[in-house]
């Protein structure tokens, strides 16, 4: 029953627990600052991240943010931003839109960090910029880690700036790439079921690419045992040329379960699961992968020639505990550089506003690992826009098709796709930014 | 071992207390109204957003009270149950612009609409039964948004309660606008549940809880007893998936998963299962104990592996401790000891 | 023709494993009348003790009975250190029959932390003890590969076991008189406890033998068996919760049905699969496949 004065030790007990919990943690990480702006100090930034650190989602995921914070060491020991080092708080949303919320507000509410970067996932992003409203507390969100395309609504989202290229731009450059090199054989597409999948969709619909037979599956149900199932669809409609456009443990899966059932296809692997090192570690044998295709906006991460991959491979040695350098850390310590060059644009006296009017003024210029164009302008928060295309070799290494890389670039709508004359600036001396 | 043993006496409610007790209550409301009021106004705005937070679970665990601490019955699916209610709220709001508190009404409707014909069917299910279709619930419902295109798939539907009044002032936070409105909804669902339980069903429940032979033979209908249970439960969770989306402004799958089944039903037990006002300490606990453990965890430091995964050791052994030292709520621990 | 086949094939040996987590939690159920959620922990925890065993020797016929051993372990430890001081503890009241179930998912929670400290979130790899190529007949190669049958064989070998135990040897004798009635077993001499353990140390073992079969097809880390609990869980309770061909059964039914949900209506409603099927047979069965009448009021 509602029994108010019946309260008795366990209420009470669990009562004091909760409020002495909650006195304990709103102890405030940070004093006060003499910087004007929020996580700016004379001698510090604090910059915050929220990303899956466990769950079913960490797997990969949860090197990145040791793999930033690795070159913002780097970067520190070298004299940091304008004499300010950087830091990164690390928060574990659990791929979980209600957490991501919820850890960006303490991020920004008790933490008190300068800018959110690189924060996860499509749902988690928009919620983050809708509920704590980025936008309307003025705070940049830096090179947020999804292809979704509708953040490139600068109105709605003025202070996100996304990095990669959207999942639309990749499938109608995959599209047009099929059509000049595949015409007329079956084929065949596995997509994952949600946004991710939809928009790659919407994306061949573009290029004027029509599948003979397209598998979709629900995210989080991949496994040898319904990849059987995708692969038995295949087969069965003779598809020669199959794109798989998945998460790394489902292409993973559909690459094991062919070389398994002896079907052969020319796969064609989306960017998100192509990553040759985690296919490896889940356990998909070399001489499955070698002849399969990939698109990357990157340089492959096992491409020691290039010389960004180079450098990064130096820092993860010596500051990121000789981690495995996959995509993830490539992407994470090129991330870093990205945000590094960002607060330097933002100059000596940083404020909110000069780093996103840096970024939209010089961002185009930066110095990045991606070979494809850097889009930034004002009121443009579109990074890259190109894919180049490449085949794996027998030691699981992307190769690009031709020899050198060659970047086709787009948009995210009726736009024509392309081919890049870009060229890409050279590594700053060291590695670390001038601009 | 674990099995219920019946009670033999049953439960049969003194009625001249009733009149006396639904005044504290009131009294008991409006104080507990004021006191929100304030404090919302000297908080830090972090607390506040916590502050709306908490009052979603406490709408959510109490939906969890009503169905396992009075009807006796489980569920592993609450989540699921919070969707439907998050899904017509936003869809109402967006296709029909329907006023913010007329979205939590479709919300309730819609929920216990969905809850009856579970219940229903589930109705004849006890015990595992009713915990695994539940739970089969929970990891099958949310996934179908992305099958319908209406339901805007895993990038999810934005739902906007819109900014709060100009009236309120210039300072007037958005967060303090949610935790308005989910601790208003909290209170009146709060306040609606106490007086169902001691009306005549609440009695039903508790005698058929206790003892459901004794029950029936008193002239309970078992099974229409228990489906009322069910679609009032899940009318009170489909308002708590409402108000959980307005404080993340996007209804998606992602944010129903079975961790947060899993959830109410641990803020329930915290809250001794059994006692209503005890939603507020279990949903207190919910929202404190994963910030705490991560501070902590921060503070002890470690390599990364060991700093990610304190919190949900943490979290877990707390877990185990609350239920082996205090398994029964503080309710049931009472009556034991009076008896004997 | 084949296309029935062959998706008869992928449901057999998906569904297999599922009945050997079913077998596991009904296991326990008989022996405790306690869901175990736990049970994909003491599953993966067994798994990874394994995997060090195989990555040192590269030996899976080495790591296979250390698993188990060491799944079996757990298991005992989890009921005497856990679930007899609930038992003690919440034994009446609306909590009594939700106590076990936050019990065993914190314990959950805790062993899913622990290996994450240990082995970290990567995903790794489980060495094949027999090659995943299906079987070939002529040019034909069908979704049924040596691994699948070594999954199936183990999983009606363990069933069989456990049945001997049950219905042949006085040990077994002891598990159903003490699932019965601890009361009256105790009366008769039977040490209900020690009987309970053991049920506990069986399941803790079956659960570690679907661990280290289904790791090899996929890959391991500390959530890669949680939707096989699920799986297991909802199989269980198709095939009534009592019995070890209803484990075995319910496994199968769901997997069958599975396979043939995403072959013939749509490859995207993997999770919706399992509520569906558990609702038909719940509707013509309430209590299961093999469910007792006396279950159901229990």
């Amino acid at each position: 029953m509602f029994a108010l004065r019946r309260t008795k030790r366990g209420v009470l007990a669990s009562a004091t627990l909760a409020v002495s919990a909650l006195a304990i943690s709103a102890i405030p990480a940070q004093a006060f600052s003499v910087h004007a702006e929020t996580g700016v100090t004379a001698t510090q930034i604090k910059l915050g991240i929220t990303i899956p650190l466990t769950g079913s989602a960490a797997p990969g995921y949860s090197k990145i943010p040791s793999a930033m914070q690795a070159y913002f060491n780097y970067v520190n020991d070298n004299g940091g931003v304008y004499g300010r080092k950087i830091s990164l708080v690390v928060k574990d949303d659990a791929y979980l839109p209600t957490l991501a919320v919820a850890k960006t507000n303490e991020l920004i509410l008790k933490d008190k960090v300068f800018a959110v970067v690189g924060a996860l996932g499509t749902a988690n992003n928009k919620a983050v910029a809708k509920s704590v409203n980025l936008g309307r507390r003025g705070i940049p969100d830096l090179f947020v880690n999804t292809g979704y395309s509708g953040f490139a609504d600068a109105k709605k989202y003025p202070t996100t700036f996304s990095l990669f290229p959207s999942y639309i731009m990749e499938a109608k450059i995959m599209g047009q790439y099929i059509k000049e090199n595949f015409a007329g054989k079956k084929l065949g597409l596995i997509y994952q079921d949600d946004d991710f999948g939809t928009d790659a969709l919407v994306g061949f619909k573009q290029a004027g690419v029509k599948f003979d037979v397209s598998v979709p599956y629900a995210s989080g149900s991949q496994s040898a045992q319904s990849a059987q199932g995708w692969i038995g669809k295949l087969k069965a409609a003779g598809a020669e040329v199959v794109v798989m456009f998945g998460v790394t443990t489902a292409s993973g899966a559909a690459l094991a379960t062919a070389a398994a059932m002896a079907y052969k296809a020319q796969w064609i692997l989306g960017s998100v699961g192509g990553d040759a090192t985690t296919l490896k570690a889940v356990g998909v044998p070399a001489y499955v992968l070698t002849g399969a295709m990939g698109a990357s906006f990157l340089p492959a991460p096992t491409d020691t020639t290039d010389e960004y991959v180079k450098f990064f491979q130096g820092i993860n040695t010596k500051y990121n505990g000789d981690a495995v350098f996959d995509n993830n850390v490539l992407v994470a310590m090129n991330t870093a550089m990205m945000a590094v060059q960002a607060l330097r644009a933002g100059g000596k006296n940083l404020t909110h506003a000069s780093v996103m009017s840096g970024l939209e003024n010089s961002g185009s210029s930066f110095a990045s690992a991606s070979l494809s164009p850097i889009n930034y302008a004002s009121g443009v928060h579109v990074g890259y826009s190109g894919y180049w295309f490449g085949t794996y070799n027998s030691a699981g290494e992307l190769k690009p098709n031709g020899g050198a890389y060659s970047v086709y670039t787009t948009d995210s709508g009726a736009g024509a796709i392309v081919k890049s004359t870009f060229k890409r600036p050279a590594l700053p001396a060291n590695g670390l930014p001038t601009n | 071992m674990l099995k219920r043993k019946p009670t033999t006496q049953v439960q049969i409610d003194m009625d001249k207390n009733i009149a006396r007790r639904k005044i504290i209550g009131a009294a008991f409301f409006i104080f507990l109204g004021i006191a929100l009021y304030v404090a919302s106004n000297i908080v830090d705005e972090l607390r506040v957003y916590q502050g709306a937070t908490v009052a979603v679970y406490v709408v959510a665990i109490s939906s969890i009270i009503l169905l396992t601490g009075y009807s006796g019955q489980i569920s592993l699916g609450h989540g699921a149950l919070m969707a439907v209610g998050a899904y017509a709220a936003v869809l109402s709001r967006n296709y029909w612009n329907f006023p913010i508190p007329l979205t939590f009404a479709v919300a309730v409707l819609a929920a216990a609409l969905f809850g009856a014909l579970l219940g229903m069917a589930a109705g004849r299910l006890s015990g595992p039964y009713l915990a695994g279709t539940t739970l089969a619930l929970a990891v099958g419902l949310p996934s179908l948004a992305n099958q319908f295109k209406i339901l805007g798939g895993e990038e999810g539907l934005t739902y906007d309660v819109g900014f709060p009044p100009l009236a309120l002032g210039q300072d007037f936070t958005q967060y303090k606008w949610f935790f308005w409105i989910a601790a208003l909804a909290a209170l009146a669902a709060t306040w609606v549940i106490f007086n169902v339980l001691g009306s005549r069903y609440g009695r039903q429940w508790r005698a058929l809880r206790s003892n459901p032979t004794a029950a029936a033979l008193l002239g309970v209908h078992v099974a229409r007893s228990k489906v009322l249970a069910f679609t009032i439960s899940s009318g009170v969770a489909g308002l708590a998936g409402a108000l959980m989306s307005m404080t993340i402004s996007l209804v998606t799958p992602s944010a129903f998963p079975l961790s947060l089944s899993f959830a109410i039903v641990t803020g329930a037990v915290l809250a001794g299962v059994t006692l209503l006002t005890g939603s507020i300490v279990g949903a207190v606990v919910l929202v404190a104990i994963p910030e705490v453990t991560a501070a902590l965890a921060t503070h002890l430091g470690g390599s990364e592996k060991v700093t990610s995964n304190l919190p949900g050791l943490m979290m877990s052994a707390l877990l185990i401790l609350s239920v082996l030292f205090f398994p029964n709520g503080p309710q049931l621990h009472r009556r034991k000891t009076r008896k004997s | 023709m084949s296309r029935i086949i062959n998706t008869l094939l992928i449901g057999i040996s998906g569904g297999s494993i599922y009945s050997l987590m079913s077998l596991a939690l009904v296991l326990v159920w008989r022996s405790t009348r306690v869901v175990n959620f736990a049970q994909a922990g003491q599953a993966i925890l067994s798994t990874y003790i394994g995997y060090v065993v195989v990555t040192h020797t590269d030996n899976y016929w080495l790591a296979f009975p250390v698993a188990l051993l060491s799944g079996a372990l757990i298991g005992a430890l989890v009921d005497i250190f856990l679930i007899r001081i609930l038992a003690r503890r919440a034994n009446s009241g609306p909590v009594a029959a939700i106590a076990p179930v936050i019990a065993t998912l914190g314990l959950l929670g805790l062993i899913r932390a622990i290996v994450g400290m240990i082995w970290g979130g990567d995903l790794r790899r489980f060495k094949l003890p027999v090659t995943n190529h299906g079987f070939t007949f002529g040019h034909t190669t069908i979704p049924f590969a040596p691994i699948n049958l070594l999954i199936v064989v183990t999983t009606v070998i363990v069933m069989l076991i456990f049945s001997v135990i049950f219905q042949r040897t006085n040990l077994g004798l002891a598990l159903r008189a003490s699932a019965f009635s601890p009361e009256i077993a105790r009366l008769a001499g039977v040490r209900v406890d020690l009987t309970r353990t053991i049920g506990w140390a069986f399941a803790g073992a079956a659960g570690a033998i679907a661990g280290v079969l289904v790791t090899p097809t996929n890959y391991l880390s500390p959530n890669s068996l949680d939707l096989l609990l699920v799986s297991g869980f909802v199989a269980a309770v198709i095939g009534g919760l009592e019995s070890l061909i209803g484990a075995a059964l319910g496994g199968l039914v769901l997997g069958i049905s599975l396979a043939f949900v995403l072959e013939y209506i749509s490859s995207s409603l993997a999770f919706p699969v399992a509520f569906v099927v558990l609702m038909a047979v719940l509707l013509i069965k309430p209590a299961g496949l093999f469910g007792g009448k006396r279950v159901r009021s229990a």
